[in-house]
């Protein structure tokens, strides 16, 4: 038993090896095809076994028809292909082909004899790697590579390089234009298929960020409305609250002045003008607490001097109690900084007002400003009884005020400091409520002033 | 004076409008009360008051209109405006467009008549001087002297820098009356002094106060109308 190995395609082994029994013929280049188109299906089973199957929206439950499930299938494989890195991947397809054409040929030439059929069978070889290549370069590798092949495993003579024939050059030269054009006719289909899907995927995404943004736009589009038919409504309330309690106030005052009333009417009189100025006050504390309390209306929010602010509410409480003393420490700073104004000087006013009516003491409240790191802090402070532990518990957990607060004598003074904290808390700032070591009690608020 | 001097009253709210004639009668002044724009209109035409209060918050023609209209005679008649509480930029539009001063809702009766009593001096005191700018202003103990460059508090005196004098001079000039925060800026720093922000009035204003000893909790010189403008105090 002898093994002949050889390059060329011998029909049957050379004679001078013809006394022995049995001669093996390997053909080193039919050999080489073979263990790397062998290699290149490996190397793709375990590349794709290793990679984890992408968990796809073709998973679907139900019955799948036949096709459905080969497209699939062809879904699958083509994306564990992709996954392949592109050199290794190309490489690969390009031999797997080319040994495949080498075969088909092969085989063919056995039947056919030496007709040129192989030409063919290496063009559609061609084909097929420039498709499912990336770029020209294999496509045009591999339409030389089998014009060689051809001329020399299938072409007269056989096993040699050989352009002595007339005709064969130009058949040569021929195929591999055939092939190159083909090579780039399918390059160019593919990049207009990939450039295809691209637009695809642009426009769907163009299409999503046009839901998106319409969806968006219609929420926002509602809750301006909400707001707005709040604000007006809240508009309309106030003014239709203010407007007759002003007239009532008016009314009365004007009649405190007058001679023609009694004495014993003038002190009727002026308790009605008194409690029209408490609901005054309680109209416009309940405004702002539905306008804060959800958060779902902006704080009209500005620049203003707190001291201002101070003062105005200082003024406004004055014209109110104006038996009463306070005095107002102004800060050496100057604290500009961002708020509601008309809010921040409503808790101003319901402190003072708290203090006057509820601390015991009118003649030593004190009305305090000071800057503490980055706060504008606002401090009211009363000679007076204290507050009671359940208060400032309350103050300090941030819930409502005891229930006991809503009796007679302490009327208003419980939805006043609910009002107080929750604008401090919509402006950001804190809230406190303590006894004095001294005596009395101390409210202070801060504003963030950054 | 012999003769009682007229206010016309332009408000729909004839509650209002009732308390407000009664007061003002009881202080000697004559009213006529009008309860739409186009009567207040044409009241004011015919009987040529001598003031007019205006609200804002009309049925028929917007208060503003009927500003504008009153600012375009040749006559020039106080106003004040009487507006809503929340209506600030309103407010502002109002003085910016000549009106003497304003009363918020709800408002006091004493609170009505000094402001009305205040406007009234000034527009005498217009009439009198006309248009002839005086060079010193008295307001309590403080003594400004514009042609001296110099303000005296008793009798010591205060130095400014240039833009808080400026500021000072022109409260004064106007002293009595609203000065928006636009106004005032515009007229110091320009036309351009204080876009977007009033930051740098206010914090001169804060100077000024503290130079002044002022507390703005107990105004003697300069009073703040809160998110409007400031106002020297004439009495």
């Amino acid at each position: 038993m002898v093994y002949y190995i050889t390059l060329c395609r011998p029909i049957q082994a050379p004679s001078a090896l013809t006394h022995f029994d049995s001669v093996k013929i390997f053909h080193l280049p039919a050999l080489g095809f073979t263990f790397s188109g062998i290699f290149g299906i490996i190397v793709f089973i375990l590349i794709t076994a290793r990679l984890p199957s992408p968990k796809g929206p073709h998973e679907r439950t139900g019955a799948m028809t036949l096709p459905q499930n080969l497209k699939d299938l062809y879904h699958q494989l083509d994306i564990q292909f992709h996954r392949i890195p592109a050199v290794p991947r190309n490489l690969g397809v390009t031999a797997l082909f080319l040994c495949a054409a080498y075969y088909a040929s092969s085989i063919l030439i056995t039947h056919t004899g030496g007709e040129n059929n192989s030409a063919l069978v290496f063009v559609l070889a061609v084909a097929l790697i420039s498709l499912l290549t990336s770029g020209y370069a294999y496509g045009i590798a591999a339409s030389i590579i089998g014009t060689l092949f051809i001329n020399i495993y299938f072409m007269e003579p056989y096993d040699a390089f050989s352009l002595s024939r007339t005709g064969y050059p130009v058949a040569m030269l021929s195929m591999v234009a055939i092939s190159c054009v083909i090579c780039a006719l399918t390059a160019r289909v593919k990049k207009q298929a990939t450039e295809a899907v691209r637009r695809e995927k642009k426009a769907k995404a163009l299409y999503e960020q046009n839901e998106r943004l319409n969806a968006e736009k219609a929420a926002i589009q509602l809750q301006s409305e909400r707001i707005s038919i709040r604000e007006s409504i809240l508009r309309a309330v106030s003014h239709d609250l203010r407007t007759p309690l002003t007239s009532i106030s008016g009314a009365v005052a004007v009649l405190l002045e007058s001679p023609e009333v009694s004495q014993k009417n003038l002190a009727m009189l002026s308790d009605i003008k008194q409690d029209a100025d408490s609901l005054i006050v309680m109209v416009e504390n309940l405004l702002s607490v539905t306008r804060v309390q959800d958060g779902t209306m902006p704080l009209k929010k500005r620049e203003e001097m707190l001291e201002e602010v101070a003062g105005d509410a200082l003024l406004t409480t004055r014209r109110r109690f104006p038996n009463c003393h306070i005095a107002m420490d102004l800060s050496e700073d100057i604290l500009y900084l961002p708020m509601d104004p008309l809010l921040v000087k409503q808790v101003i006013v319901n402190l003072l007002e708290n203090a006057i009516r509820h601390s015991g003491d009118t003649e030593h409240i004190t009305l305090h400003l000071y800057r503490e790191d980055d706060w504008a802090v606002v401090e009211v402070r009363d000679r007076g009884r204290g507050l009671s532990p359940e208060v400032c518990q309350a103050v300090r957990a941030g819930q409502p005020m005891p229930r006991s607060l809503s009796g007679d004598s302490t009327r208003g003074m419980g939805i006043g400091l609910s009002v107080c904290q929750n604008i401090i808390k919509a402006h950001g700032g804190f809230f406190t409520a303590d006894n004095h070591m001294d005596g009395g009690a101390v409210f202070r608020f801060g504003l963030p002033t950054v | 004076m012999s003769e009682k001097q007229t206010i016309l009253i332009i408000e729909d709210e004839r509650a209002i409008s009732n308390f407000i004639s009664r007061a003002l009668a009881a202080n000697d002044y004559r009213t006529i009360p009008a309860y739409t724009g186009k009567e207040g209109l044409s009241l004011f035409f015919s009987h040529g008051p001598d003031m007019v209060l205006l609200d804002l918050g009309l049925p028929d023609i917007d208060g503003l209109e009927i500003l504008s209209q009153l600012r375009g005679l040749p006559r020039e008649v106080p106003v004040i405006i009487i507006s809503a509480r929340d209506r600030e930029s309103e407010k502002v539009r109002a003085l910016d467009m000549g009106a003497d001063d304003y009363v918020v809702k709800p408002f006091g009766v004493s609170e009505l008549l000094a402001r009305i009593r205040s406007t009234l001096r000034r527009a005498e005191r217009l009439k009198l001087s006309q248009g002839i700018q005086r060079s010193v202003y008295q307001i309590k103990d403080l003594t400004i002297d514009l042609a001296r460059h110099q303000v005296l508090l008793g009798e010591e005196e205060v130095h400014f820098t240039q833009n808080e004098f400026k500021i000072i001079e022109l409260l004064a000039i106007h002293a009595g009356k609203v000065l928006t925060y636009d106004f005032i800026l515009e007229h110091i720093w320009g036309p351009y002094g204080g876009t977007g922000s009033n930051q740098i009035l206010r914090v001169n204003m804060a100077n000024i106060r503290r130079k002044l000893k002022e507390n703005p909790s107990e105004p003697k010189y300069i009073h703040t109308e809160l998110g409007i403008g400031y106002r020297m105090l004439d009495d």
